[in-house]
């Protein structure tokens, strides 16, 4: 069914975590795509630009009850009030009414780091570095994705120039509508387990849809009232709990970021 | 040699003592500048900050300094507004003292920032519904109203005087300064606030969130009685210390005995209502999200020993200490229960700062700590050796203390 | 910021919020501007004296501004609300009124701990007296106290006759030891002629209006309290810090202070004596 024109689309993610295999080709693609730049050799793990981070998590058990899930995290695209819109200072920070994308404006970005302190999901990257490129480097470049500088936040925007180029292709030929297929995050795209479905939740035709409302379905920090729309699903329970605001973690030193 | 500077009837030391008491500071400056360069042109890679830690020492250090500034203002407050004319004899001290710790705040903010040519940015394009836009504002304005506070101490030099368009300005500049100490207050009560509604409104850090009244945190108010209270026994403390690093008598009793009073007050209200948020946040709010309150306090040092600390031992003793009559009449005593107090300001920054980042928010992520780059460290003991400069130079040249006169002889 | 910036929306929040800061700002300016304006108000008006004897006055410790009732011993503890001014002082009038005859008959002509203070001269504050002169004018000099404090000046600076001196403003301008002191007039008025320390007197004075008043002026009689008070003072500050105040039993004063004490002993006693804090 098509969406009317009139009405906003919101999208988001559903990602089956019994599927991720933690290879992290969704973090590869997600850096390509957006010209995240290599990382420096002195950056560390917390000094990094990972829009699609991949995080690791196991249930406490000792071997042979050991089990280890893997998280792909990136922003969370809040739909209720996002904790990082109402605190930074400067508006750098837009919420577009057509896709419900929460997209960083890095060039009024003042490099504060409030809406870092704010965002509970850790989903915010600050350029701790000037941005470089080996030499050669920059041709692979893409040209649809403005550079950030050094000193601001920057974060995933659900690859919001794809969207753009599904609009421009849709008007190229005279629709006002995007052709869902044409729209595809490059983390969805590269997932080699396709364990990342993505669409539009307000369509009740999309994937997503039925799949965030299944019982198996849950998200992160729900508790907290923000309204992610990124929703992940697994089979086993421990693993649906990880979404949970209790940060109370089993006894053995298990779960790492 | 600069005896022509230097007020009639003051005692000051030989020129040359006082650049050997400058020097070191002057060093301490150079060294920060240094590092404070290091961090503007190299990028805030050389801090520790990182996406864990995005606030770190620097901002510890705007809280603490903006929250003991706070005596500046409520001893405008109190002497202007309220006529409590003993305060006559430390106003020009807090006033100099409230100039350098907001402007060596503001200082730190524009290494601190990643972008510090935008900081015009938030005055550009204000969000209304930032509490942090509501700081940048008001300490804005603040610093303005200080530094024309600051104008008319600096305009009774012995050698600007003379000219006699300064003295004129300077008299009626202080025909209107319950004015500016009428704005001075009501501007930092909201910033003080602010600084406080940053925390409360984290609604993704159940460590940090509390309810308040309509759009303010209990953090709002409990940052601004918190630095009212303290406010006084900084001003005690700093004057203590000038007054034993000149070798002077610089106020008389009665006025430390009033300022302890004051603070005493304050902190029993501010304990009070301190310990009410936190039994309310524990069994309330934070279980309200799903937060588990016992996971706040997993990570040392971080423990619940330090909430404690912060609220027994730095606030409600210190508290008992000024209303006692035994301890307000030795010295000894009101310095002990001064420095707890602002040790106690310094704890509660302290904790809302940095442990709010080491507890995690999502399950499968560490505890973590932080410890700051030289870099920053140096930058922090740029803005004391700054603030001492500065201080120094006012109270040599200026008139700081008017009771020094005449407690000079007997 | 203002309408038509990204960002910008008539709601509730946009309107209190830059409504305050506007608000606040524009007391801020219009308060700094107006203090500014009237200083140049001032300026323009030669107010420029009266307003240094404000500020000087303001500023000069609590034992430098008792009330001449007080050392009269009218009354037992009065500081001054009136910048010395009694020409209109409601209180000085009431003190006046009440005045016993007796107090009124006190001989004058006397010398005080050394000083002297002859009779048929009104003192002021500041270490000045007046004396009538022929033609409706005033003889001005400096009085003995002061004169033994600063001695022979190194440099005089007198104003230029058809000067306008303001009452409590600057007379004249002396410089001894490296120390400038300012003395004050005692009386508004133009300056006729111009005399010296060898002279006996240092100004004369045509005072404004007919009858000069002379209210703010002490006579011999009420000067020697306060000229005792004054050498007290004097004595207080001058003593060795080791030693405390100590009481001169008997001795002369010095012809020249400034030959025995340090510059930076004479510019405070010079400050105090003289009232330029």
């Amino acid at each position: 069914m098509e969406n009317g024109a009139d009405r906003n689309a919101r999208y988001g993610m559903v990602i089956d975590l019994d599927r991720c295999t933690g290879c992290g080709a969704c973090a590869v693609a997600c850096a390509v795509e957006n010209n995240v730049p290599p990382a420096r050799l002195q950056a560390t793990d917390r000094t990094g630009l990972t829009w699609m981070r991949v995080y690791r998590a196991d249930n406490g058990k000792a071997f042979p009850d050991n089990r280890t899930a893997f998280i792909p995290i990136s922003c969370q695209h809040c739909g209720h009030h996002p904790p990082c819109v109402a605190v930074c200072p400067q508006n750098a920070v837009d919420v577009d009414p057509e896709t419900g994308v929460v997209s960083q404006i890095p060039e009024r970005c003042l490099g504060c780091r409030y809406c870092m302190v704010a965002c509970p999901f850790h989903a915010r990257y600050f350029n701790w570095f000037d941005p470089t490129w080996p030499k050669g480097m920059e041709a692979a470049l893409n040209p649809d994705v403005s550079v950030r500088m050094r000193g601001v936040v920057e974060k995933c925007n659900l690859c919001h120039s794809r969207w753009q180029a599904a609009k421009a292709k849709a008007a190229a030929a005279g629709r006002r509508v995007i052709d869902p297929a044409d729209y595809v995050p490059a983390c969805v795209e590269a997932c080699p387990e396709k364990a990342i479905a993505f669409g539009d939740l307000a369509d009740p035709a999309s994937d997503v849809t039925g799949l965030a409302r299944s019982a198996d379905a849950f998200r992160l920090l729900e508790e907290l009232g923000t309204e992610p729309k990124m929703c992940f699903r697994s089979k086993r329970e421990w693993v649906r709990r990880l979404g949970d605001t209790d940060v109370a973690r089993p006894e053995s030193e298990g779960s790492r970021g | 040699m600069d005896d022509a500077l230097i007020l009639r009837g003051a005692r000051r030391c030989s020129a040359g003592k006082f650049l050997a008491w400058l020097a070191p500071w002057a060093a301490l400056l150079g060294v920060g500048g240094f590092a404070i360069l290091q961090c503007l042109v190299r990028g805030l890679n050389q801090t520790n900050m990182d996406n864990r830690f995005a606030f770190g020492l620097w901002i510890f250090l705007d809280l603490t300094v903006i929250a003991l500034g706070a005596g500046a203002f409520f001893t405008g407050f109190l002497l202007y507004i309220l006529r409590r004319e003993e305060l006559r004899a430390v106003i020009n001290s807090a006033v100099v003292i409230g100039f350098i710790c907001y402007s060596g705040a503001i200082l730190v903010l524009m290494v601190d920032v990643g972008q510090p040519l935008r900081a015009w940015f938030t005055f550009w394009h204000p969000n209304v519904h930032s509490m942090l836009t509501e700081v940048t504002f008001c300490i804005t304005c603040y610093l303005t109203v200080l530094a024309i506070e600051y104008l008319p101490i600096l305009l009774k030099n012995r050698q600007l005087r003379k000219i006699p368009s300064f003295l004129v300005f300077e008299f009626e500049l202080h025909k209107v300064m319950p004015v500016f100490a009428a704005v001075g207050a009501f501007l930092s009560f909201f910033h003080q606030g602010s600084l406080g509604g940053l925390y409360g409104v984290l609604r993704g850090r159940p460590f940090a969130f509390r309810e308040g009244i309509s759009i303010w945190p209990s953090t709002f108010f409990l940052f601004i009685v918190s630095a009212v209270a303290t406010g006084p026994a900084f001003v005690l403390l700093t004057t203590w210390l000038v007054s034993k690093l000149s070798g002077k008598r610089l106020v008389k009793p009665e006025v430390f005995e009033l300022l302890g009073r004051i603070s005493g007050w304050l902190l029993v209200f501010y304990v009070g209502l301190k310990s009410l948020d936190t039994l309310v946040w524990l069994n309330r709010t934070a279980p309200g999200v799903g937060a588990n309150p016992g996971q706040f306090f997993a990570a040392q040092p971080f423990g619940i020993w330090m909430l404690f600390v912060e609220i027994v031992l730095f606030g409600a003793a210190p508290a008992l200490i000024f209303l006692s009559r035994r301890g307000r009449a030795g010295t000894g005593w009101l310095l002990a229960a001064s420095f707890l107090a602002c040790a106690g300001v310094a704890t509660n920054r302290l904790v809302m700062t940095i442990q709010t980042l080491v507890v995690p928010t999502l399950k499968f992520e560490p505890y973590a700590l932080y410890w700051p780059s030289w870099q920053e460290v140096a930058t922090f003991l740029a803005v004391i050796a700054y603030g001492v400069i500065l201080y120094s130079l006012s109270f040599r040249y200026l008139r700081l203390f008017p009771q020094e006169r005449e407690l000079q002889r007997g | 910021m203002f309408p038509g910036i990204y960002g910008f929306a008539w709601d509730a929040g946009h309107i209190i919020f830059l409504g305050v800061f506007y608000t606040v700002v524009a007391v801020v300016v219009t308060t700094l501007v107006r203090a500014a304006v009237r200083a140049r108000a001032d300026v323009k008006a030669g107010r420029i004296e009266e307003l240094r004897w404000h500020a000087a006055f303001a500023e000069l410790p609590s034992s430098s501004r008792r009330c001449r009732h007080e050392l009269s011993g009218e009354v037992a503890d009065r500081a001054c609300e009136n910048r010395f001014d009694c020409r209109d002082c409601a209180a000085h009038a009431e003190f006046v009124a009440k005045r016993s005859a007796a107090v009124r008959a006190l001989p004058g002509g006397q010398t005080v701990a050394g000083f002297e203070l002859p009779a048929g001269r009104l003192y002021h504050r500041g270490h000045t007296w007046v004396a009538e002169a022929p033609g409706g004018t005033l003889w001005v000099g400096l009085d003995d106290l002061g004169a033994h404090l600063v001695g022979a000046p190194d440099e005089l600076d007198l104003p230029p006759v058809g000067a306008r001196l303001a009452g409590n403003g600057t007379a004249w301008r002396v410089r001894k030891n490296g120390i400038s002191i300012r003395v004050l007039a005692p009386v508004d008025g133009e300056v006729v002629a111009v005399g010296g320390p060898d002279l006996g007197w240092y100004l004369r004075i045509l005072p404004d209006g007919g009858e000069p008043d002379v209210r703010n002026l002490l006579s011999a009689a009420e000067a020697r309290p306060w000229l005792l008070r004054e050498v007290e003072r004097m004595q207080i500050a001058l003593a060795d810090e080791a030693v405390g105040a100590a009481l001169a039993d008997g001795g002369a004063p010095v012809e020249d202070l400034s030959k025995v004490i340090s510059p930076r002993e004479l510019d405070e006693v010079c400050g105090m004596v003289f009232l330029e804090p």
